[in-house]
């Protein structure tokens, strides 16, 4: 099975002779590829075949290329999205192969669009769209960091290219080395976004953070922020000319929708059922769009009777006329009379339930299906209006705002009470552009006040680019709300070089613990243990660094939000932390050894949780530490190793950017992180951290760049930069030449989905192409039994 | 599997405005629009290679449906203008001009996108406020106590019409029968909200133009032997009238997802027709006069009507039932029995009618908002043109109740339009400077280039070679033709504005429209006695108009705005 697969890869590879093989297990790679190379090294000493020749150093050129190719792809992609960025962005016009035309500016939305070909732009626009799903905003942005992400790099291996070619690029140890730096940085990259951004968001920046609450404790929204909010998000979204109008039309919608006790739930409602809120008139001005009180149905009453005062409503799902006979029965017609009979009193009992209807004061029957003639004509008689073949999305829609169920058709007497009717202000035609809807004001049972969008345009693009910008506002609402936490640790002090590589490669281990999963786990923790005891003989200082782990560790399960940064020491014992992981109840840790017992027992019942049995393992490991003897004493002897040694005081810091945090547009993010990450890397002490910080401070810069492209004189980006630095540098307060504000909360998100995707190109050092039809799954599973 | 195929890449173009192709197209469309622009417009033919019949129009609305276009950008522009003619029926050819005039005349500044269409927008809201303010020179209230002004509306459409191939005699019989139809439909007792009736167009085709006419009530097409047959059974004096909308034809409708088990012996054909024999029993015992049904009447039971002396109409169709309940006062029935008497409407008379070669009964309405038009012209292309212009002819009356006034037309509300913005830059710039984003100077040449638009939109309704001059008193259009003498003739040569509101008769000076020219101070009041003697005005809808110019400018800034173009190619 090994061979056979081995066999496959290289049909593969042979294909596609520019991606030169992945190299699982370096050690067989000389004998694997002699086998196939030979007919190309012949081919190779032709003229205009460097492709080839590229196959033959498969080492080297594996991660470069992929780099490279990577910058290329974000390159492109950044020339089509920076055109479209920020107040001066303009539209792309798409084409659909159904022939519709679609205008955008939205990034996800051209991405998709583009239908790209490439393994790695399609892999950059999956991590876009993941990002999209989560906030809504960003994507132009994401590209063009990401691009000054690759660019910075790139610059970085460029310098160091020169030795790799001096010597000789066919050693594996060479490109061992290079891997590793790949590696090497991907994980910095890693750990700078895990910890030392939000160590600078919180430390730094939060100060600079403004809040659209006006008052934070009731979250109270100030009318003044959200028109800037918006207005800053239609901004990059819509039409130059509409942006201020949307925002307007979007702000009042807000505050029309919400009453004062509303939340999230209502930008969830909205979210979900936002086409059909709105109703889209083409033929129209922009400017005649409008928003009116009450719900809006996509279609005209079957039946339209007048009516006033109490109106109530149902629900129908099914014909109310009754059928002869209903799935699953038969209907035996023995004569003529009978059939006559059932006729009669399919019409007597339709008639009969419209009376019912009509004198328990419904007045507006909406139904999902399509009803039969007899029943409208009997609601008609009843003046009962009707509206039929309602979409499931609108059914749901109305259940979700007025809590009706639909009604059940009574078995037997019509004599009982409707339960599940709901009042409606009124029902009435609403004509738009010559075509009629039903207008219904629902009233509402949650804390959503129905308001429906009339949305006007000259061509159906346009229409639908607004309703995707409304549609995104509302998520990056629901992201603005929710705040964001903030968990890193803080090293002080000196700390020497072994060790701080060691606390690297921990940390690294922690990162990939969440990912890997079961993996890295399963291992049974004796081994572990086992290989700790060893470890502990040989450098004291490991112990030191295992709690950390399980601090690390826990400090992913659990978060306790607190807006206030909480500090812990490692001088109080990483232990804290790991009982509170592990039991979430106790949240007082006075006496650390009651506590550690009691963890340990609750960590031994249950070892099924993967986090709690890895802190398990540690608690195993600080009883070694005391050499199996009582707790306490096993505390002590940390704390002596620990002062013995000089450990660097660790701090874990457990914080939260409170819900509602803005900042100014114009690239004030970035301007602010860049200045505080180069601050930052001045005082790091270790290179790869200080080189992560510079490069993702330089790269943020290339958003503000692209922003003031086209201005000139004082307003030009140089001059904004310059003026920033040095409010910065005096401790003045920033000025903001541009109004608008964006969230703190989705500028975050959006370095954090970057960050991670960039880790994810650079682990990548090889790309196949397999030119066959996707397997089934099943397949695999066929295999792997073998 | 083997069918799933991956995705092709799309295509994407950069700048898509500066690539020569797309100007060719945007040139080419607009050349075949502007020549087909007003009275003296040319003809199109259109036909299709794959089938159907050779359409000879010069109409926005058929020739854009018609026309396939390819490019994104055009398809844009001809779906934007499509959108609007089904919003207000007119000015179609108004927009796409404007448009494509807007696109080329602004690009030639060499300005950036960004200063363009920020101006623009500008420049149209100048406009607009313009129009709707009660200074507005070009815009003149609708009396409707009087039926001058709308007389001369609707045969302002007829003649910017040429493919009805219609005489002047025709377009008077012609805009007479289309106001008169318009007018049937306004309710008698008024209240503060009106609902409109609908005038049916019946086709007479083959027939001549003068043989139109409009009648009260609708028109159900009949062939000769059922009108023989069912005449002699009417009863003279109001009839009572059951309008069915289900089928009495007696077939079994949804039974349900079950099984039905019929026995042997037991005939459902015989179980449905008692079932209608009864229901016609009911019928003639609620002494019912009339039957109408929207499906089939089976013809046993018609047969029963018969014999009972009443008249059965079967297959009216469901474009006919809305009218028909309205007309007649009748709910639509869906049942086969136990029908509530309040169902049943009533109407005054029931009448046979012939035109040409096709029998109608003609049901005469106690009192309603239903009229049929019944429209004859010599051909089917013709007809059909016809029937489109009388279409938008009543909508934009419509539209004028809603709003109640007219534009002058003839080109004169385009260039005294341009000849306001001309002079408002000129004078008071701050208004739009102070908004800042913008030099004096690109607001001047945005101007002029807007302005310059407007003129060759009104310039490009002479199609015979004449010279388009302008007044510098009004800002009106005026023709002469091309082989002019000195303007020292002028004064003689001219004898009304493009309008037709003012004569040559005043002291005026005139100059080229495309010669350049200082801006000049608009004499904004209209003489009253000429707007209410005036028969010849030529005049434009109010509301149709400022929604072609709105949708003009906004499309093409859409258009101007657009950086890349992405087609996919799937």
């Amino acid at each position: 099975m090994h061979l056979r697969g081995l066999s496959q890869q290289q049909t593969d590879l042979l294909s596609t002779p520019q991606f030169p093989a992945p190299v699982p297990n370096f050690r067989f790679l000389p004998r694997l590829f002699r086998s196939w190379l030979r007919p190309l090294c012949r081919r190779s000493s032709r003229p205009g075949s460097w492709r080839l020749l590229a196959v033959q150093i498969p080492g080297p050129m594996a991660a470069l290329a992929s780099m490279k190719v990577a910058l290329q792809v974000a390159e492109v992609l950044e020339a089509i999205v920076s055109c479209c960025v920020g107040p001066e962005g303009r539209q792309v016009l798409c084409t659909k192969p159904t022939g519709e035309v679609l205008l955008s500016r939205d990034g996800g939305r051209l991405l998709e669009a583009l239908h790209l070909e490439h393994p790695i732009a399609r892999m950059v626009v999956a991590c876009i769209s993941s990002h999209l799903k989560k906030t809504g905003d960003g994507a132009k942005t994401f590209i063009i960091f990401l691009c000054h992400l690759l660019r910075g790099l790139h610059a970085i291996t460029d310098k160091e290219k020169d030795c790799l070619i001096s010597e000789n690029v066919q050693t594996h140890g060479k490109h061992w080395k290079n891997c590793c730096q790949w590696k090497f940085i991907s994980q910095a990259l890693l750990t700078f976004q895990m910890q030392t951004l939000d160590r600078v968001m919180d430390q730094y920046l939060r100060r600079h953070f403004l809040s659209i609450f006006s008052s934070a404790k009731e979250r109270t929204v100030c009318r003044n922020s959200l028109e800037l909010l918006l207005e800053a998000y239609f901004c990059g979204r819509v039409g130059r000319n509409h942006h201020k109008f949307i925002s307007q039309l979007m702000c009042d919608y807000f505050f029309k929708c919400m009453s004062c006790k509303s939340g999230i739930a209502v930008f969830e409602l909205v979210g979900d059922c936002l086409r059909e809120l709105t109703v889209g008139v083409t033929g129209l001005p922009v400017s005649d769009s409008r928003i009116i009180d009450g719900f809006v149905l996509h279609r005209d009453f079957s039946v339209y009777c007048p009516a006033d005062g109490d109106i109530r409503t149902v629900i129908v799902t099914e014909a109310i006329q009754p059928l002869f006979s209903t799935s699953g029965s038969e209907f035996i017609l023995n004569s003529e009379a009978q059939f006559q009979t059932s006729q009669f009193w399919i019409m007597e009992r339709t008639k009969a339930i419209m009376k019912h209807l009509h004198s328990q004061n419904v007045k507006l029957l909406l139904s999902s299906v399509k009803q039969p003639d007899l029943v409208i004509y009997y609601a008609e008689l009843n003046s009962i209006s009707v509206v039929e073949c309602l979409s499931p999305e609108e059914v749901s829609l109305i259940q979700r705002i007025t809590g009706l169920s639909p009604f059940v058709l009574p078995e037997a007497s019509l004599q009982c009470e409707i339960a599940n009717a709901a009042l409606v202000k009124f029902c009435k035609p609403l004509i738009l552009r010559s075509k009629r809807y039903v207008h219904i004001g629902l009233i509402s049972s949650c804390t959503f006040i129905p308001h429906c969008i009339i949305l006007c345009g000259p061509v159906q693009g346009l229409i639908e680019q607004c309703e995707n910008a409304l549609l995104g506002a509302f998520k990056m609402f629901q992201e603005l709300f929710k705040g964001i936490d903030l968990n890193y640790m803080t090293q002080e002090n000196n700390q020497n070089d072994t060790l701080s590589s060691l606390i690297c490669k921990n940390s690294r281990e922690n990162n990939q613990l969440p990912e890997t999963g079961n993996g890295s786990v399963q291992r049974p923790h004796e081994d572990i243990v086992e290989k700790n005891k060893d470890k502990l003989e040989k450098m004291q200082t490991y112990l030191n660094i295992c709690p950390k782990l399980v601090v690390s560790n826990v400090k992913l399960g659990t978060y306790t939000p607190c807006l206030a940064p909480k500090l812990i020491t490692t001088d109080t014992f990483q232990t804290d932390e790991t009982l509170k992981g592990l039991s979430p109840e106790i949240n007082k840790a006075t006496d650390d050894c009651e506590l550690l017992t009691e963890s340990n027992s609750t960590a031994n019942s249950t070892t099924e949780n993967t986090r709690k049995e890895m802190s398990f393992e540690n608690l195993q490991v600080t009883k070694i530490a005391g050499k199996g003897s009582m707790l306490p004493v096993s505390l002590q002897s940390l704390d002596r190793y620990t002062s013995q040694n000089t450990f660097p005081q660790t701090m874990y810091c457990f914080s939260s950017i409170p819900a509602g945090c803005v900042l100014p547009v114009g690239g004030h993010f970035e301007i602010l992180l860049h200045y505080y990450l180069l601050k930052y890397s001045q005082t790091c002490q270790q290179s790869e951290e200080t080189m992560v910080s510079m490069i993702i401070a330089n790269a943020l810069l290339g958003i503000p760049k692209i922003l003031y492209k086209s201005k000139k004189g004082s307003h030009s980006f140089p001059q904004i930069y310059m003026k920033a630095i040095h409010a910065l540098q005096t401790n003045q307060p920033l000025v903001s030449n541009q109004m608008g504000l964006e969230s703190v909360a989705g500028k975050h998100q959006l370095l954090t989905s970057v960050l991670q995707c960039l880790t994810k190109i650079l682990t990548i050092d090889l790309v196949i192409t397999i030119k066959r039809q996707p397997q089934k799954t099943d397949d695999q599973d066929s295999e792997d039994e073998l | 599997m083997s069918r799933l195929e991956a995705k092709k890449p799309s295509l994407c173009k950069k700048e898509p405005l500066t690539s020569e192709r797309v100007r060719a197209t945007l040139c080419v469309l607009k050349g075949i629009v502007t020549s087909c622009y007003g009275p003296s417009g040319r003809l199109k033919q259109l036909h299709n290679g794959l089938g159907g019949y050779v359409c000879t129009t010069s109409q926005s609305s058929a020739l854009l449906s018609k026309l396939s276009v390819t490019h994104p950008i055009l398809k844009i522009l001809t779906t934007s203008v499509q959108n609007h003619v089904t919003c207000f029926s007119d000015c179609g050819l108004f927009t796409t001009i404007l448009c494509c005039n807007l696109i080329e005349h602004v690009q030639r500044t060499g300005l950036t996108p960004t200063t363009i269409i920020k101006l623009n927008k500008h420049l149209l809201s100048l406009c607009t406020s313009y129009l709707k303010s009660e200074a507005c020179g070009c815009r003149i209230p609708v009396d409707f106590s009087r039926t001058q002004i709308l007389l001369c509306l609707v045969r302002s459409i007829l003649t910017s019409k040429p493919a009805c191939m219609l005489s002047g005699k025709e377009i008077d019989h012609i805009g007479a029968l289309i106001l008169r139809a318009f007018l049937l439909t306004i309710p008698e007792n008024a209240e503060d909200h009106i609902i409109l009736g609908k005038s049916i167009i019946v086709p007479l085709k083959g027939q001549r133009v003068i043989e139109s006419t409009v009648l009260p009530g609708i028109l159900i097409e009949i062939s000769e032997v059922q009108l023989i047959r069912l005449l002699p059974a009417k009863k003279p004096g109001p009839l009572k009238v059951a309008l069915f909308r289900t089928s009495l034809s007696g077939d079994l409708s949804d039974t349900g997802e079950g099984t039905v088990v019929v026995s042997d012996g037991v005939s459902l054909e015989n179980a449905v027709l008692d079932l209608l024999i009864n229901l016609g029993k009911q019928l003639v015992s609620d002494h019912v006069d009339l039957v109408l049904c929207q499906k089939v009447i089976h013809p046993s039971l018609k047969r029963f009507f018969s014999t009972h002396r009443v008249i059965a109409i079967d297959r009216i169709g469901v474009t006919l039932m809305e009218p028909l309940s309205k007309a007649t006062g009748t709910q639509p029935i869906g049942a086969l029995g136990a029908i509530s008497p309040s169902s049943y409407g009533s109407v005054e008379d029931l009448c046979s009618a012939k035109f040409g070669s096709k029998h109608f009964f003609h049901l005469v309405p106690n009192e309603s908002t239903i009229c049929s038009l019944l429209l004859g012209n010599r051909n089917d292309t013709a007809w059909d043109e016809l029937k489109l212009t009388c279409q938008t002819a009543v909508h934009v009356l419509q539209l004028t109740i809603k709003e109640p006034w007219v534009l002058l037309g003839g080109g004169c509300t385009e260039t005294h339009l341009a000849a306001y913005i001309r002079y408002k830059i000129h004078n008071e710039p701050e208004s739009i400077l102070k908004d800042g984003g913008c030099t004096q100077t690109e607001l001047q040449l945005i101007a002029e280039a807007f302005c310059s638009t407007l003129e060759s939109l009104a310039g490009s309704l002479e199609h015979d070679g004449g010279e388009i001059l302008t007044d510098m008193k009004y800002g009106h259009f005026w023709s002469v033709q091309a082989d002019s003498p000195s303007p020292v003739n002028w004064p003689g040569l001219l004898s009304r504005c493009g309008c037709g509101i003012y004569n040559s008769q005043e002291e005026l000076s005139w100059c080229f429209l495309r010669s350049t020219h200082h801006p000049f101070a608009l004499e904004t009041c209209l003489p009253h006695e000429a707007v209410g003697s005036a028969n010849n005005l030529t005049l434009d809808c109010f509301t149709a108009k400022l929604g072609g110019l709105q949708a003009a400018v906004e499309t093409a800034n859409l258009i101007l705005d657009l950086s890349y173009v992405i087609e996919d190619k799937n």
